[in-house]
């Protein structure tokens, strides 16, 4: 356990240290500002409502879940390999006695919580400049359930992190990965259209996947079966990278 | 005397059909062994096996008794190593790097990094990114990451690779009084002739992926009058063997 809390400990460093990052998540509120400011533009401009005190936050996840936070998840997740593959700086942990297994999950686990930092700031911002902003009254129900909406949306995003860690490990070089995955994200995304009774069983459908738990009659079994659907491909992901990477030569 | 590294019938062929066949070394605990061979000839194959970077074909090495493909992290305990190129992090300080590394070893604190640094020539440049640093001097980086954690057993690929004069005694000097001092067993891998000679007690001499032959500097050198005529004389001799083969 020490070994593999080392591992993740200087995952976490790297990922710090290099700024990427951290200028993800500064862009990252940057979309919230100028989300606000069109909506305080909408409303003096145009006398529209806009939207609420609690809605804001729930605007601002339904636009960052289908754009930048899966944009963002695959710049680290590629980085965190490739990146590290072209410049041969691999070698440096694979070289202490350390297994591949646990550098593998250091790594998972570094963008894990990068996703997650990147979707708890989304909400902690979000829910500040909505309160300040579109004054009208908040209950603890709707508060709580945002929350929980952000917090859902993280495993949606494991699950592309890991596709992306998958093809990372497949492709020789990081600008290969990140075009195949943007194309695989757009062919997804029009066979979860065309297809559309099927779109369950495409990650790009499951990103919206949180407003299952917004609905009044909760569907539990309908949200049961999106978990399932996504705890499967995780594990074929999570399976399909390490078992490239552990073939690796370095 | 203690067995600490056991290559068994190591082999690893490549597609351009170079690589390695049917390696057997023992290497006891001190030694400063010398791998010695030219470009192509498999040094960088072999040694990148013994730490896990590749796979072989068949075969096993062992490190204190454990297979470095069964039991990595037991197998690489007490082990270090430089392989081709000393790699380090550019956006992290040379003090960074090192402490990366520190988190792996319990017993290696911000004072041992210090340590290291001062011992390779490096503290004035602690806090200072590698990007800007000189061959030789991401040379020596990579050096203080090998002893870093007081190591039993240091495997070092080329470690003279891009190192001035002053550079390789330094180097030289730090390698036998570690193997002196704290009993540490050396693995070195060279091209360069006289620079094994000057440093190594024992050498093996590798050609086209065959181990031809292995013995202590001392004896070689009661028998040729320099490493370098050994060396030829072992090249010659495997050269007829395989042309009277053909």
């Amino acid at each position: 356990m020490a070994v593999f809390q080392a591992a993740l400990v200087n995952e976490i460093e790297k990922l710090y240290k290099k700024k990427k990052a951290l200028v993800a998540i500064v862009l990252s509120l940057a979309v919230i500002i100028i989300g606000q400011l069109a909506i305080v533009g909408v409303r003096s401009g145009f006398g529209l409502r806009g939207v609420g005190s609690v809605e804001f936050p729930m605007l601002v996840l339904s636009v960052v879940v289908n754009t930048i936070l899966p944009l963002f998840t695959a710049l680290v997740a590629i980085d965190s390999f490739s990146g590290e593959y072209s410049q041969n700086s691999m070698r440096i942990t694979l070289t202490r006695p350390v297994s591949r297994f646990k550098i593998f999950t250091a790594k998972i686990s570094a963008i894990v919580l990068f996703i997650l930092a990147t979707l708890l700031m989304l909400l902690i911002f979000s829910m500040l400049v909505g309160l300040i902003f579109n004054t009208n009254s908040t209950t603890w129900d709707s508060i709580s359930r945002t929350f929980f909406a952000y917090l859902v949306s993280l495993f949606p995003m494991i699950v592309l992190a890991l596709g992306i860690v998958m093809l990372a490990n497949l492709f020789k070089n990081g600008i290969s990965v990140f075009f195949v995955s943007i194309l695989a994200f757009i062919v997804l995304e029009v066979l979860g259209v065309v297809f559309s009774q099927y779109s369950s069983l495409f990650l790009t459908s499951q990103l919206d996947w949180y407003n299952l738990f917004l609905i009044n009659s909760f569907p539990l079994g309908k949200i049961v079966r999106q978990f399932m659907i996504m705890l499967g491909s995780g594990i074929m992901l999570f399976t399909a990278g390490f078992y490239l990477f552990d073939k690796k030569e370095f | 005397m203690e067995k600490i590294i056991e290559i068994i019938n190591l082999s690893k062929s490549y597609r351009n059909g170079r690589g390695i066949e049917d390696i057997n070394l023992n290497i006891y605990k001190g030694d400063i062994f010398g791998f010695l061979g030219p470009n192509g000839a498999g040094k960088s194959t072999a040694m990148k096996i013994m730490t896990g970077l590749i796979r072989p074909d068949r075969g096993d090495v062992k490190i204190f008794g454990h297979s470095v493909t069964e039991e990595y992290e037991l197998a690489m305990k007490k082990v270090s190593c430089l392989i081709e190129t000393a790699e380090s992090y550019s956006y992290l300080s040379a003090f960074d790097n090192l402490k990366q590394l520190a988190r792996y070893y319990p017993d290696v604190d911000h004072q041992r990094i210090d340590e290291v640094l001062e011992l390779t020539g490096m503290s004035k440049y602690k806090n200072e990114k590698p990007k800007k640093f000189s061959l030789g001097m991401k040379q020596r980086l990579g050096l203080s990451a090998a002893v870093l954690s007081r190591p039993e057993v240091v495997i070092l690929d080329e470690p003279l690779n891009g190192l001035d004069v002053e550079g390789m005694i330094d180097i030289r000097k730090m390698i036998q009084h570690l193997a002196e001092k704290e009993q540490t067993t050396f693995f070195i891998s060279s091209h360069l002739i006289h620079d094994v000679e000057l440093t190594c007690n024992r050498i093996g001499v590798i050609y086209n992926g065959k181990i031809l032959n292995v013995d202590s500097t001392q004896t070689i050198l009661n028998n040729y009058a320099t490493l370098e005529n050994y060396f030829v004389s072992e090249v010659q001799r495997n050269g007829r063997i395989s042309s009277c083969t053909r």
